[in-house]
């Protein structure tokens, strides 16, 4: 049977499906308002280790970086603008909404159906908000959260400054050479085979993932993937925006190089903070700024742990090189 | 939970000011006062949000309901300076203490049977929890443990901190039914195994949150709201605020300075986190967790560790 759904995706793999390509300092595609997002639950991802894992994400045309499904496509706005996003949910689908998290939005725009809607199958609502203050923020789908987060619908929210420019963090804020995107996520595999008849339940009991990601990729793929691995000249300027959409602690290390931690949330912090490690909790978004080395490799780690911290799940590990 | 029902909920707001018998306003007399209190550590069975029956233990104010996991918690309330007795009678099968962390220390432990008073002075404003310390994470795990609010004079979170107009107490803890069946059993329980199943604020799940007037969090536009995270369980727990960015005060009553406006607070394992939350729009809101397995009854979506902000 013709997997109608998927097709869009497959079409535009490798085509520039995902938005606008990587311009400026940007090392992803992007997709600006308005715009519109469609639902997808018949997506799959190739793990390093060659299993085959289902997702359920939104796309524009492609997920994230127009070549995968989880996370879904970025989404850019200058601050002070008005940001309009459409959400298509599929024919025959169960519900789905978009919460902007962290962007402040009115409750009739929140995402949540106990506060507002949900948007059922073959529906479509355009979600309209202010874009606030310039900085890193959040989406993610709010319908039955623990599971349709888990299975990969979530994404992130950009807000340029006023001017648009893509080479400071925020007007007056620090200037950066080259932008990177770690959106921090993990799959527990025994939650995307399809048991439960796609709700929470009995079936999502206990949380203990077994795929430690950054952008949806792990393992040795990470080394490979131009969206992840950071590579930049000596002293150049390295934005690095954290967005933990996974569901445990995670501890996010440079290999060794120290960094200045600049905003969190969406806000400038009161002065930049110097970290070798920096602890990001699920839900959080921190922005990093790395001044590349003289020369050489490192490689880079994010730690996920247990819930109560007592130790570390897995390891989702990169590269860092000096060109 | 239909929407009406806690628009309505967020109507009573005005009235609604903080965490039963946590309520305890009243302005700070010149005279440091001297507050007993009695409390029972007993053992009992929860109905939870799915119903079923947990066995639990508590800490029991007289007069008040109990601490433990799908309890709503009762606390202590009371001004800065107060010297504080509390009467611990223990009808558990195994030695307790009661410790306040940043105010008692190590104390000693009460006997199954017997009765024992810990008095301390409550000489530093801010948010506390108590608990027991001779069972390690395990009476914890169980219940005993709740929270302890010293409040400064003229509606500050301590003396020369942010003021408020109004502030709310949110307990925060959960259990894992595996070891509170293995207690109940008479076996042992490994907190290395802890993977917790039920998650509470205040001792309640959502819906129930929602019907609760001391943890809905109502509020005005314009108004500075306290809201303070007692971690009385044992995971960390990221709060996420829909709607809302906040400032964080304090992390175990030392002033926090290093971050600007926050929309997800994480509030680690044995911390109490004070935020004031500027109350920047109107409408129904939820404040949850996003570890958000921990807003799951056994697996159950959102039957867990969420509740509502109304703002009018």
């Amino acid at each position: 049977m013709r997997d109608i759904l998927r097709e869009p995706l497959m079409m535009h793999r490798g085509g520039g499906g995902g938005g606008t390509p990587p311009s400026g300092g940007r090392t992803f595609s992007y997709i600006t308002s308005p715009t519109s997002l469609s639902t997808s639950m018949n997506g799959s991802e190739t793990m390093a280790n060659g299993s085959s894992i289902s997702t359920w994400y939104f796309s524009n045309g492609g997920g994230f970086n127009g070549d995968r499904t989880v996370p879904s496509p970025v989404i850019e706005a200058n601050e002070g603008t008005t940001v309009q996003v459409t959400l298509n949910v599929s024919m025959m689908s169960i519900p789905h909404t978009i919460h902007f998290h962290g962007l402040d939005v009115d409750q009739q725009n929140d995402g949540v159906g106990a506060t507002s809607f949900e948007v059922n199958g073959g529906q479509s609502y355009t979600y309209t908000f202010l874009a606030p203050h310039a900085g890193t923020y959040h989406y993610h789908c709010h319908v039955d959260t623990v599971l349709h987060y888990e299975m990969g619908m979530y994404g992130t929210v950009i807000i340029r400054p006023p001017n648009g420019s893509t080479s400071v963090a925020w007007s007056g804020g620090p200037a950066f050479d080259k932008e990177y995107l770690w959106q921090l996520h993990t799959f527990d595999s025994s939650w995307h085979t399809g048991g439960g008849g796609n709700t929470s339940g009995t079936n999502t009991t206990r949380y203990r993932p077994d795929y430690f990601m950054i952008n949806g990729r792990d393992g040795n793929n990470l080394n490979a993937d131009s969206t992840v691995a950071i590579s930049a000249g000596a002293g150049q300027k390295v934005l690095v925006r954290g967005v933990h959409s996974g569901y445990q602690p995670a501890m996010v290390k440079m290999g060794g190089l120290v960094f200045d931690v600049i905003a969190s949330d969406g806000r400038p912090l009161p002065a930049a903070i110097s970290a070798t490690e920096w602890l990001m909790a699920p839900g959080e978004r921190y922005d990093i700024l790395l001044t590349m080395p003289a020369s050489g490799q490192r490689t880079a780690t994010v730690d996920y742990y247990d819930i109560r911290r007592g130790s570390v799940l897995g390891t989702a590990s990169t590269t860092i090189t000096v060109v | 939970m239909q929407r009406r029902e806690f628009l309505k909920s967020g109507l009573m707001g005005s009235t609604a000011f903080a965490v039963s018998g946590l309520t305890a306003m009243t302005p700070k007399t010149a005279q440091a006062a001297t507050v007993n209190v009695n409390m029972t550590a007993e053992s009992t069975f929860k109905t939870l949000i799915n119903g079923a029956s947990i066995f639990v233990w508590q800490f029991k104010q007289s007069g008040g309901s109990g601490s433990g996991p799908g309890t709503l918690t009762s606390g202590l309330v009371v001004n800065e300076g107060d010297t504080v007795n509390v009467t611990v009678t223990n009808n558990l099968d195994r030695a307790i203490n009661f410790v306040v962390p940043g105010i008692t220390g190590t104390t000693p432990s009460v006997s199954p049977g017997n009765s024992r008073n810990y008095s301390f002075t409550a000489s530093s404003a801010g948010s506390y929890f108590y608990t027991d310390t001779v069972n390690g994470e395990i009476g914890k795990a169980m219940g005993l443990a709740g929270p302890l609010v010293v409040n400064a004079s003229g509606n500050r979170l301590y003396s020369g901190g942010p003021t408020f107009d109004r502030q709310y107490t949110l307990a925060l803890n959960e259990l894992d039914d595996r070891l509170n069946n293995a207690i109940y059993n008479g076996q042992s329980y490994s907190m290395a195994n802890y993977e917790p199943n039920y998650f509470f604020v205040n001792g309640m799940s959502y819906p129930d949150t929602s019907n609760d007037a001391d943890t809905v969090i109502a509020m005005n536009t314009g108004e500075d709201v306290a809201i303070r995270f007692i971690n009385t369980g044992c995971i960390t727990n990221p709060q996420h605020f829909h709607g809302y960015h906040v400032n964080i005060a304090s992390r175990n009553r030392t002033p926090e300075t290093a971050m600007g406006e926050k929309d997800t607070v994480l509030v680690n394992l044995d911390e109490c986190v004070d935020v004031i939350l500027p109350v920047a729009q109107s409408g129904v809101y939820p404040l949850h967790t996003h570890y958000v397995p921990g807003v799951t009854a056994n697996g159950t979506y959102a039957n867990g560790s969420l509740i509502i902000m109304s703002a009018a």
